[in-house]
């Protein structure tokens, strides 16, 4: 944990640190939940929020650094989830575009893609959207400069490093390189999401 | 029992936030006015965050399909039941065959139709209220269609008849003026910009929904690229986007968001949100978080002198 961790009050009822990657946030963020500070704790790709009711404003500051400094063991290891994605073609309307950007031939951008484990890093924007990073250093791709009005459902998109998978359809400005049928959502399972925070991901090419 | 004849604008089901589900980008959701769900909760013997009515700027009408005790809290100061005036702020006991109407409204934005025992709805998260962009919670996960048939939990009728108490019966105008704090970007805003944020009267854009109400008027000039990593943002987060006009997130807010957050309401005003509609004029009052927290306590210390109860376990609370 970082020791110099400093805390900044954004609100009368939010206060929040810096951490410096994403995991870091994931995993103080859940340290944070785990130690039942606050009333809800919430992680950015490079913050960490916490709300709390205003009257426990004394105490807060402590209770936090208190939980960072008294990490409890990480006993829970998510299994990898491998996601099928169907690459390119109508359901991925802009790998060419990047691919071309990228120097890349479509198969060797896939083989990329499909050869590395990836994490996700956050869930959050909309419902189950998830931030999945795992791409190498260098793949800087920029959002697109109209977002798309509707992205459909399992939308799998790219933006700086980040792999995106749209949970629901939605507006959306990531450029989109595929489409997964995996079920990423559905509020009638026991757990609605099928990914969660923390969680490795293999994608497959169909 | 109910069925809508006139959903209005937009109504849906709506109860407690659904609190500790951001880490999976679930929203809150939740009544977009918390206090005045509250009071009507309150005038029928319900918990305040139980399962009500929420209605946008009036215009809806429902037939009574059972005896049942109801009350309205919020923008409509008035109900019509079968064409008699009946009042806000006091239990109706209404009866089969009896229509319930609420008339098109000028100043506030919701109202809130509470019926004994709450109204069955589908739950996610452990929260019947309805979040519309994803399909879940309420009926359905969607705003109300006429037709649709509103059952209570248990048995919807009540034998007290209560009133909410004359100081505690909000009046909305088309002026707003709430406390808020500077929030984790406002260094983003250049120094002239910052004066303008916590000095000028913004109008609110059409655009007002239960996500965000935009401010217009007033275009704030930005120190950096208006990009930064997506970082936490509740409802009450002003986040500030590169065309420099600043939105207000309500109660279905976005959980991250990647543009700079310059204020935050705070939280003893965050439930006035619900009411403010389009062309509404909005100042923000700065205050530190010491001042608005001292602002909640007492605000908090006035509402719980009526709504807390021995069903409410004496816990009602802001947020």
């Amino acid at each position: 944990m970082p020791a110099d961790l400093v805390l900044e009050r954004i609100g009368d009822d939010l206060i929040e640190f810096r951490v410096d990657s994403p995991s870091a946030a994931r995993s103080l963020a859940q340290q944070l939940r785990d130690h039942e500070i606050g009333e809800d704790v919430v992680a950015g790709l490079a913050r960490v929020t916490v709300r709390f009711h205003p009257r426990d404003a004394a105490s807060i500051s402590a209770r936090i650094h208190d939980a960072v400094r008294t990490p409890k063991p990480d006993t829970q290891t998510i299994p990898v989830q491998h996601i099928d994605v169907h690459y390119g073609g109508d359901e991925g309307p802009d790998l060419r575009g990047i691919c071309d950007t990228l120097g890349l031939s479509q198969q060797a951008f896939i083989d990329l893609h499909t050869s590395q484990t990836h994490t996700v890093e956050m869930m959050g924007f909309t419902p189950g959207f998830a931030y999945i990073s795992g791409l190498p250093d260098g793949l800087e791709i920029p959002r697109l400069a109209d977002p798309r009005p509707r992205v459909p459902t399992g939308s799998v998109g790219i933006s700086a490093a980040f792999t995106g998978l749209y949970a629901l359809a939605g507006p959306g400005g990531w450029p989109l390189i595929g489409r997964t049928q995996a079920s990423l959502f559905s509020p009638e399972r026991t757990q609605p999401f099928l990914l969660s925070p923390g969680q490795p991901v293999k994608f497959r090419s169909v | 029992m109910l069925r809508v004849l006139k959903p209005g604008l937009q109504s849906s089901l709506q109860g407690p936030p659904r609190f500790g589900a951001r880490q999976y980008g679930i929203p809150y959701a939740g009544p977009a006015d918390s206090v005045s769900m509250a009071l009507a909760n309150r005038l029928v013997g319900n918990q305040p965050s139980q399962t009500a009515l929420e209605i946008t700027y009036g215009g809806f009408s429902a037939l009574v399909e059972a005896d049942c005790a109801i009350a309205i809290a919020g923008a409509n100061d008035q109900a019509l039941v079968s064409g008699q005036t009946a009042p806000s702020h006091q239990t109706l006991h209404v009866k089969a065959g009896e229509e319930v109407q609420l008339p098109p409204v000028a100043r506030g934005a919701r109202t809130y139709l509470a019926i004994r025992s709450g109204f069955q709805a589908d739950e996610l998260f452990g929260s019947s209220s309805t979040y519309m962009p994803a399909g879940f919670g309420g009926v359905s996960g969607r705003a109300l269609k006429d037709g649709d048939q509103l059952i209570p939990i248990g048995n919807g009728t009540s034998a007290l008849t209560l009133e909410t108490p004359a100081g505690l019966k909000p009046v909305f105008t088309h002026n707003f003026a709430l406390r808020s704090t500077p929030s984790a970007e406002v260094v983003a805003l250049s120094d002239a910009a910052r004066e303008t944020l916590f000095s000028e009267s913004f109008t609110v854009g059409r655009q007002a929904t239960r996500m965000g109400l935009p401010l217009t008027g007033h275009t704030l000039e930005l120190e950096t690229d208006g990009l930064m990593k997506s970082a936490p943002v509740f409802p009450g987060t002003i986040q500030c986007p590169a065309s420099g006009d600043p939105i207000i997130l309500l109660c279905d807010a976005q959980t991250t968001g990647g543009y700079p957050r310059i204020a935050t309401i705070a939280r003893c005003d965050r439930h006035v949100l619900g009411q403010i509609r389009p062309g509404d004029r909005v100042t923000l009052l700065e205050r530190s978080p010491e001042d608005a927290a001292k602002a909640l306590e007492q605000k908090e210390a006035l509402l719980k002198t009526w709504l807390d109860t021995p069903q409410s376990g004496h816990a009602f609370q802001l947020y």
